[in-house]
């Protein structure tokens, strides 16, 4: 569903405007409550958009969709919190400038207040780091935890100086299912399908690609699809147990998948040392980057290991309709496939190829979609670095392309 | 962009909090509490526009505050008029108001209860 993440979003929303009324005839008492209303209903929801279920996914948009709406509701829901104790001090400022003081002083108030105040600088301090881009990844996971208690402290604020408030219970049980099920169901893979990897083989510099074969019931994947993966030990390697994403490169009707891994981080570059029989953990499948039955000619551009859902569809179920691959890479040595997608380009006679080696510059966009043909009728499907895709997206707009054209699917769920 | 929008917020919201600290403390006059009112004084004043309560020997001019109470007007209206302090400090319910609703209280104190009737 293209709108679920936004749905949700204003049913939450919507409760929280409903179990605010009355609403406060005085302005600032108006602002301090359906600020602190609004704020918990957005905080809830950005925390409901982080499971990783890939029913409720696919219900809510796919992953990109809920993580850019968990992205948004978090940092709105955090500058509407920020405004309820200001709202507060400004209607007790009517009275005196002190009480406003006062107001805002946690020693002052009962200690319910206090905790109020303990979620609000937990979440300042979680997303300080969370929106810092130096911070490594585990270092960020566990900040961005800490978010998720500085929530709970903040509604169980509400929930003491308003008791029996049926709507803040509401909210306090979503969340707390919605956390726990991140972290007992995803995280630590509860719901995750046992594989072992069969074979594992090195397709370019710093890139593994790893058979996994399904050791109980198998996923039902397409094309274009990820999954997440998490590597466990076997023959001498020791994972890092830790769930990655993962595009599907290639897989077959008994369930046997392969995963085409670049070493970017700790883990991934750890994975490049992966030996057969070792035991994974997958879940998934998610995203619908490229759905079959096109009826609209397609170009598709590929960065780098942006290459592997484009290669999983030429591989499994290549489209009838035409096809112009423009696959960019630094050097040759680090570009997986290339031999395999000129043996595909002849026996696939809709593909058009085009394999361009940048170096180390960006890739001249307005001169490759200059040797497109027929690009405004073409479905774009992007699967690459951020930069290329912004770069495509203001050629587009440039050319006066309708942006709806260009499909594209990040793989950052920072 | 919603880096930004952290920031931005974050700095006006600390902005405000010093704003709100450094406000100067007004010269403190307590004409209010020379007054003094007899509870037939404070029974005139028994409506929901024009509220007075009786509440531990102070009286109190709720009227501009009653739509702001977070209860019911029914629970707290029926009090314009009356010695209140039993149903203040229990909330009919056995439960205290906060120190917080204390100090707020006090921004509507207009004199004492006079000792004789």
């Amino acid at each position: 569903m293209k709108h679920g993440a936004p749905l949700l979003v204003v049913i939450l929303a919507g409760a929280a405007l409903l179990a605010a009324r009355p609403w406060p005839a005085e302005v600032w008492q108006a602002a301090a409550s359906l600020s602190a209303w609004l704020g918990s209903a957005l905080l809830v929801a950005s925390l409901m958009l982080m499971i990783r279920e890939p029913r409720l996914s696919s219900a809510l948009g796919g992953l990109d969709t809920m993580y850019r709406w968990h992205h948004r509701c978090g940092t709105w829901g955090y500058m509407l919190v920020l405004l309820h104790p200001l709202a507060l001090a400004a209607q007790a400022g009517l009275l005196s400038s002190q009480m406003a003081a006062r107001t805002l002083s946690p020693f002052a108030q009962p200690w319910p207040v206090g905790l109020g105040w303990l979620s609000l600088l937990l979440m300042m301090a979680g997303l300080a780091v969370t929106f810092s881009p130096r911070v490594g990844y585990r270092r960020w996971r566990t900040v961005h935890l800490s978010l998720a208690a500085a929530v709970l402290a903040g509604l169980l604020h509400g929930l003491l100086l308003r008791s029996g408030s049926l709507a803040l219970m509401l909210f306090l049980l979503l969340a707390v299912l919605a956390i726990a099920f991140r972290l007992i169901a995803a995280d630590h893979g509860a719901l995750a399908y046992p594989y072992r990897v069969t074979q594992a083989s090195h397709p370019a510099d710093g890139l593994i690609e790893a058979t996994l074969e399904p050791l109980a019931s198998e996923l039902r994947i397409a094309p274009g699809q990820f999954v997440l993966v998490a590597f466990g030990n076997g023959p001498g390697f020791q994972g890092c147990e830790e769930f990655h994403p993962f595009t599907v490169s290639n897989l077959n009707e008994r369930g046997v998948l392969t995963v085409t891994i670049k070493a970017l981080g700790a883990c991934t570059s750890h994975v490049q040392r992966l030996q057969a029989g070792t035991h994974v953990r997958v879940q998934g499948p998610f995203g619908n980057f490229l759905p079959s039955g096109e009826t609209r000619a397609q170009l598709w551009i590929a960065g780098g290991i942006g290459i592997t859902p484009f290669i999983a569809r030429l591989r499994v179920s290549p489209p009838t309709v035409p096809i112009s691959l423009i696959y960019l890479y630094r050097h040759l040595s680090d570009a997986a496939f290339a031999q395999e997608l000129m043996l595909l380009k002849t026996s696939i006679p809709t593909l058009e190829l085009v394999q361009v080696e940048t170096g180390d510059t960006a890739p001249e966009l307005d001169t490759l979609l200059a040797r497109v043909s027929d690009l405004d009728r073409r479905d774009v499907r992007v699967c690459g670095p951020a930069p290329l895709v912004a770069g495509l997206r203001r050629e587009f707009k440039r050319r006066n392309l309708p942006l709806q054209q260009i499909h594209f699917e990040s793989f950052d769920f920072r | 962009m919603m880096r930004l929008l952290f920031l931005g917020s974050t700095a006006a919201f600390w902005l405000a909090v010093v704003f709100f600290a450094m406000a100067p403390v007004p010269t403190v006059s307590e004409p209010a509490a020379k007054k003094s009112f007899t509870l037939a004084e404070v029974a005139r004043h028994a409506k929901a526009t024009d509220c007075w309560m009786a509440i531990d020997g102070q009286v109190y001019d709720f009227s501009r505050y009653l739509p702001k109470h977070p209860a019911e007007p029914s629970v707290i209206e029926v009090w314009c008029g009356k010695e209140a302090s039993e149903a203040y400090r229990t909330k009919t319910k056995g439960r205290p108001h906060s120190a917080y609703a204390s100090e707020l209280m006090s921004g509507y104190r207009i004199g004492q209860l006079s000792a004789t009737p």
